[in-house]
């Protein structure tokens, strides 16, 4: 099909988002490449602490008044937000596709759950309020209120660029905090976008900072005295040690880190339907997601179900649509850049030499649509005959590779999910409710799909976690996201 | 062409509902004693997109089989919105019958295979199928109508 028009045309350099002013950086600039064709489409700034800083500074200074903004007021700004994002849905899921390498239809439904959460987050007007207890003693009565903190920083990944961040800064902001946003320097983009929306939508200046960087603007975050709580998104090494590192400095915060799904797939299972799932489920996003299917488990001795499953599933993958995701008839974009690719290609390899079978091999057996280098293509990868210790089996690839495992019954495919370390989007496929039920009894997995391979909770749900997959208390998203970002003070009053 | 995204499909929708938009509107100016009914077809195709669209980029999101969704084969709803330049009414009718029985098709095919996707693409796909169902027998009552004008 015809290519949709890029809304990205010029190479542009990206500036910094600092108390309601677009600033110039010293630092470094980085081009921004699209993965397609390796063709860079932005530059973006490694900020420096000193930036960091002043971004601070200026949601400090804008925090008294913002958080004595009533919040009716606050979730108007958020309403005018999310109709200007309305406006420019298409614009924002392009350059998601242009910066990230996603298809379209991806792009959108990254958008659609980004709005979804300023959606939820204009309700703040009921979501902040209190309780109130009369009486708890003779003429005394008891209250809780909640009280934003200050300034809230929040550290994104590569792999959702517009959305990620939007599971927390609506939420901060809409209950009186201010943020600044680190988007991933990789797709920088759609957040600067979203930046310049943020003020047409009559945000006060310091509300909404962003500061483009690297490692130093991160670490800098997790030292700054005046940064009271973190959201991060990325892998596990890194969400522990943000955990550990707000530790020590005394912040709250919420660092969501790498998975393993286990995808459970029982011989009573809607084969029509679930395949289409899996497919999504693993390589949807070329497998760059936290909650996309790892490890495909068929459950049952029958031979002749697993036979005929896994053809399908093989059959379904090897008629994967590969190219530019601006071509609507594209299923399956590129990895982010070839560092990845070659990452992925490293795990390909050991589990060839830890003795699994490579049924489908994406390194070789696909074709692209459109005249474009292979570089940062991989088509989908099947592994079979995977056992749970392997690399491929128990380590996060983030690509698009199934490993194929088989269990006994459901009791050794719930073993198999719990020994992994990882407990983030597990899920089943069946037609039976007892099984669903055992499933999601006995499941260690903040997030468990019924018939579902793709487990992103709804904006007004908690993007939920467990294991090595979370590291802190409460959740992004909906009510957990009002307590996260918000103080519960309680008074006890009695009157003379 | 095999189209099989939420997006190629809701494009080929709009390519159906425009190229018959064009149709009828070509008929309205050939045969002006019907052009209401024609161009009440056009205005309508349309609202059928703009409910279309409406659906997918309100319900799309990441956690649905967008990509997966459809098996739709183009061809098979494909149809000719030409006609010959001594063509009379009755066979405009008969190809226009012919073009909202592919169209039809298309979307009763796009509502069985738009189940994964959540409830309200399937549900735009039905609405807009049942408005064409109602096209046919306006058709039928306008070459009636014309019948009966030739022979009086």
């Amino acid at each position: 099909m015809a290519l949709l028009e890029e809304p990205i045309k010029e190479v542009r350099t990206l500036k910094n988002f600092i108390g309601g002013e677009w600033v110039e950086s010293s630092g470094q600039l980085v081009d921004v490449v699209n993965p397609v064709a390796g063709q860079t489409i932005a530059r973006v700034p490694i900020s420096t602490k000193e930036e960091l800083d002043a971004a601070v500074e200026a949601a400090k200074n804008a925090f008294p008044d913002w958080r004595a903004t009533p919040p009716v007021a606050r979730a108007r700004c958020l309403f005018r937000l999310k109709e200007l994002l309305e406006g420019c849905f298409e614009e924002i899921s392009r350059i998601q596709t242009q910066e990230h390498g996603k298809t379209i239809d991806e792009s959108r439904g990254e958008t659609r759950r980004g709005i979804e959460n300023v959606e939820v987050a204009c309700g703040i007007a009921t979501l902040m309020q209190g309780l109130y207890s009369e009486d708890i003693a003779a003429g005394i009565d008891e209250y809780l209120i909640r009280q934003p903190l200050g300034v809230f920083g929040i550290i994104a990944p590569f792999n959702f660029p517009f959305m990620i961040p939007l599971w927390s800064a609506p939420y901060a902001v809409a209950t009186g905090n201010c943020v600044v946003i680190k988007p991933s320097p990789e797709v920088p983009i759609s957040q600067t976008r979203l930046a310049e929306l943020t003020e047409e939508a009559g945000i006060p200046p310091g509300v909404w900072n962003v500061v483009h960087g690297g490692g130093t603007v991160g670490n800098a975050m997790l030292e700054h005295r005046d940064i009271v709580g973190i959201t991060f998104v990325g892998s596990t090494p890194t969400a522990r040690l943000v955990y550990q590192r707000c530790g020590d400095t005394g912040k709250r915060v919420i660092a969501q880190g790498g998975a393993k799904n286990f995808m459970v797939v029982m011989p009573d299972c809607n084969v029509d339907r679930t395949i289409p799932a899996l497919m999504t489920s693993f390589f949807g996003n070329t497998g760059q997601r936290c909650l996309s299917g790892a490890n495909l488990v068929i459950v049952g001795e029958d031979d002749s179900f697993y036979d005929n499953f896994l053809k399908r599933v093989a059959e379904a993958a090897s008629r994967i649509v590969i190219g530019y995701g601006l071509d609507e008839s594209v299923q399956m974009g590129p990895l982010r850049d070839g560092e990845k690719k070659a990452r992925i290609i490293g795990y390909i390899e050991s589990g060839t030499r830890e003795g699994a079978t490579l049924r489908l091999d994406g390194r070789e057996d696909f074709n692209i649509v459109g005249d474009y280098p292979r570089t940062c293509f991989l088509g989908a990868t099947i592994f079979e005959h995977v056992s749970p210790d392997m690399r491929i089996g128990r380590e996060e690839i983030f690509g698009p590779v199934m490993s194929v495992m088989r269990a006994r019954d459901l009791d050794h495919a719930i073993e198999m999910a719990n020994a992994n370390p990882f407990g983030n989007g597990h899920a089943i496929f069946t037609s039976n409710g007892g099984y669903a039920r055992e499933f999601r009894y006995r499941v260690i997995s903040g997030n468990v799909g019924i018939n579902v391979g793709i487990v992103a909770p709804m904006a007004f749900f908690p993007f939920s976690g467990m294991k090595e997959s979370f590291f802190g208390v409460l959740h992004t998203q909906g009510q957990e996201a009002i307590r996260f970002f918000t103080e519960s003070k309680v008074v006890i009053e009695r009157w003379f | 062409m095999k189209v099989q995204t939420a997006s190629a499909t809701i494009t080929f929708a709009r390519t159906l509902e425009s190229e018959s938009a064009e149709f009828y509107e070509t008929l309205s100016q050939k045969h002006p004693e019907h052009k209401d009914v024609f161009l009440s077809f056009a205005r309508e195709n349309a609202k059928n997109v703009a409910q279309i669209e409406r659906a997918y980029y309100g319900v799309i999101t990441d956690a649905i089989e967008g990509c997966f969704a459809f098996n739709i084969e183009t061809d098979e709803y494909a149809f000719d919105a030409g006609l010959a330049e001594d063509s009379g009414l009755s066979d405009a009718l008969g190809r226009a019958v012919e073009i909202e029985g592919k169209i039809l098709k298309f979307y009763s095919d796009a509502v069985e295979q738009s189940k994964p996707l959540m409830a309200d693409v399937p549900r735009a796909f039905e609405a807009v199928a049942k408005r064409r169902r109602g096209r046919r027998p306006q058709l039928e009552h306008t070459s009636e109508a014309s019948s009966r004008r030739e022979s009086a």
